[in-house]
């Protein structure tokens, strides 16, 4: 007959041991250095750094193409204001969409990044749930088969008991008068004890024992 | 850093689960604990860092009018600024703009700048609109990939659920037939006992 079944046989290999450990490292050494990045990220993208650095350039552009030329004609006509004017508008008016630009894909990029890892957060609960859901499923089950066959135990038990006791019921014996006088009398066993051929009920381990002939006897 | 205060949480939640190292790396004695409580603290992490950092995109995506603000202040800076270009190149140049030619700059000055203050505004209220319906647009995909994904987990719970339901109502039904199957036995090994 094969041994119980020993915890330490089900513990999990060296691989799978040394995988979630390297697994745990990496999940610390992302925690530490690269959390505090995408926050700084975040933060970043809340700032006005790039419309500063975008109206700077726009400014630049602007007086580079409209003023880096002698200027005297327009200076002395008085006109051309209007038009650097407007091509001022209309550069810093790019400058700030291009920004805004780059804030916004910059905060979905921080978004996406963070949602991303609560997604994965929730898939990775739903993938623990499904562990834990097939470990209860099979805890029940190995009680369920532990009750089982506790129940077929007792059934035997209890069957053989009441089989034993019916064999006892047919026994019967030859009891002789109390005196030694008259016909002897035939005596039926009962359902605890059986009677041998003398008619005498088998009491006792030993006498039982004998009785049963489970040895062999003769 | 949140790094740091996440990962004291998850150590304190963890308890005894990891204690000790081995060679450097964490020993994880029950990984599924440790998965579960780590997905767990991701997702506080989100809560407690980008909820209201997402929130306040959404409200953006939907009310944001810097860019038209912007181009409102652009044209009075523009206008000063040009006025000044001409100041200097009148004064660089010598030039002595008799009174109507200066109220005649003066007026296209301001006419220009009306103009393209109007440009620059039209011209920031489609940007700004494009800036916006994109901006919503990156949001809704984010939000409905984690739909997505809360559905799908959603789903695998309630199928758990069933599963875990079936499972009990099939045990519960085998444990009756065992049950019935072992008395039924005893009963009719007692009535062939006792009718023979």
């Amino acid at each position: 007959m094969g041994s119980k079944p020993k915890q330490q046989d089900y513990q999990a290999s060296d691989g799978e041991k040394a995988s979630a450990s390297v697994a745990m490292a990496e999940y610390t050494y992302f925690k530490q250095k690269y959390d505090p990045l995408l926050q700084k990220m975040r933060d970043d993208s809340l700032g006005t750094n790039d419309d500063k650095t975008l109206r700077g350039r726009a400014n630049a552009d602007t007086m580079q193409a409209l003023t880096s030329a002698p200027m005297a004609q327009q200076a002395m006509s008085g006109q051309g204001s209007e038009d650097l004017a407007q091509a001022y508008q209309g550069q810093l008016g790019i400058a700030d969409k291009s920004a805004e630009d780059i804030r916004n894909k910059k905060q979905m990029n921080v978004l996406g990044t963070a949602r991303g890892q609560a997604s994965d957060a929730q898939s990775g609960m739903a993938q623990a749930a499904n562990l834990a859901t097939s470990e209860a499923l099979e805890r029940a089950k190995n009680k369920q088969l532990v009750s089982q066959a506790k129940m077929t135990a007792i059934g035997q038990v209890a069957g053989a008991a009441l089989a034993q006791g019916m064999a006892n019921k047919q026994t019967t014996g030859q009891k002789m008068g109390a005196n030694g006088m008259g016909p002897p009398q035939e005596v039926k066993g009962s359902f605890f004890s059986p009677v041998n051929d003398a008619g005498q009920k088998v009491s006792g381990f030993n006498n039982r024992l004998a009785f049963s002939n489970i040895f062999g006897g003769g | 850093m949140l790094g740091e205060a996440a990962l004291a949480g998850l150590a304190r939640q963890n308890g005894g689960q990891n204690g000790g190292q081995i060679g450097g790396l964490p020993n994880v004695s029950d990984p599924e604990k440790t998965y579960a409580n780590i997905t767990r603290q991701e997702y506080l992490d989100y809560v407690s860092q980008y909820r209201d950092f997402e929130e306040q995109m959404i409200t953006e995506a939907q009310t944001d009018t810097s860019l038209i603000d912007a181009s409102r202040e652009n044209a009075q800076i523009a206008s000063g600024i040009a006025q000044g270009v001409s100041d200097r190149n009148a004064s660089r140049y010598g030039a002595a703009l008799t009174p109507a030619q200066a109220q005649e700059q003066r007026r296209a000055l301001e006419r220009g700048n009306t103009l393209g203050s109007i440009q620059s505004v039209n011209d920031a209220r489609i940007a700004q609109r494009e800036l916006n319906q994109n901006k919503l647009a990156d949001l809704i995909n984010i939000g409905q990939g984690v739909n997505r994904s809360s559905l799908s987990q959603m789903g695998s719970a309630a199928a758990n659920a069933t599963q875990r339901k079936n499972a009990y109502d099939s045990a519960k039904a085998a444990s009756k037939a065992q049950t019935m199957s072992t008395v039924g036995s005893l009963g009719a090994m007692a009535i062939m006992a006792f009718a023979f």
